[in-house]
């Protein structure tokens, strides 16, 4: 696996009271279908990223499944609605387990 | 006017720019990129993409309406494609979206992928990039939580297939 953290954008880290927080990440990963044939004839192994999590401390914000169809380096945009401070943890797991976790703390503010 | 020194060392630069070039070229193994093929079909019609819309369905029928699917009106890389897809209505506690699927009828496994949401987010609107085959419909089907299944429907013409990308 690459070394290389994902990459994250956030409008708003400090967002007031209901406001609407959008979030950009992209991490590196082949995501290989196992539709590829290699010079030698053999096929490449399938190697694709199987979930993205997105929680607000222990509270479950969004999940994503990306399937075969998701280009490589995989990235997503979503939101979510700041309800409370807490920690936004992302996490990123492949065929070969959690491959990634981001932290960043949301503080709402007044 | 220019000299021939001049001229001699724009020669040299540019030989030296060639030789850069032609060290890249064999540092990546292009030749044996070239050769990597792929066993990906692009599905024949609409029917596993129809299957899928169906499953999710689950015997309702989906409402035209409160979900959008965007697209570009031409995907200049197949290999990634942007689209996004959100619920135009407000998310309550009460109310709110469960779950998105998006479907690219024509790629060899049309489910592109799937959303979960819960009543903390608060919004669902995602955008992400896909690798299509082919010029093709998408569509996308969002579930609420009181049980009714929002579709967006969208077409695109991309320039050449991405998926054995």
């Amino acid at each position: 696996m690459s070394t290389t953290p994902p990459r994250i954008w956030i409008s708003n880290e400090t967002p007031a009271q209901g406001e609407v927080v959008r979030i950009r990440a992209q991490i590196v990963h082949p995501m290989e279908t196992g539709f590829r044939i290699d010079a030698a004839g053999q096929p490449m192994p399938e190697n694709l990223l199987q979930g993205f999590q997105a929680h607000l401390d222990d509270d479950l914000l969004m999940e994503w499944q990306p399937e075969t169809a998701i280009s490589q380096n995989p990235y997503i945009e979503f939101t979510f609605a700041a309800r409370r401070s807490g920690a936004l943890r992302m996490v990123w797991t492949d065929q070969s387990g959690d491959i990634a976790t981001v932290t960043r703390e949301i503080t709402v503010g007044g | 006017m220019t000299s021939f020194a001049e001229m001699r060392r724009r020669q040299l630069l540019l030989t030296g720019a060639a030789l850069g070039a032609g060290l890249a070229a064999v540092a990546v193994p292009f030749p044996a990129r070239a050769q990597i093929s792929t066993i990906a079909e692009p599905q024949p019609d609409d029917a596993e993409s129809d299957r899928l819309a169906a499953q999710f369905l689950d015997g309702q029928q989906p409402v035209n309406e409160g979900l959008v699917l965007e697209l570009p009106a031409l995907g200049d890389n197949p290999a990634a494609v942007p689209l996004r897809v959100h619920v135009t209505e407000a998310m309550t506690g009460d109310s709110f979206c469960e779950e998105i699927i998006v479907l690219a009828s024509r790629n060899p496994l049309p489910l592109a992928c799937r959303f979960r949401f819960t009543p903390m987010t608060g919004s669902a609107d995602v955008a992400v990039r896909v690798r299509l085959i082919q010029s093709m419909k998408l569509r996308a089907l969002a579930r609420m939580s009181d049980g009714r299944v929002l579709q967006a429907k969208g077409e695109i013409t991309v320039a050449a297939g991405g998926c054995g990308m």
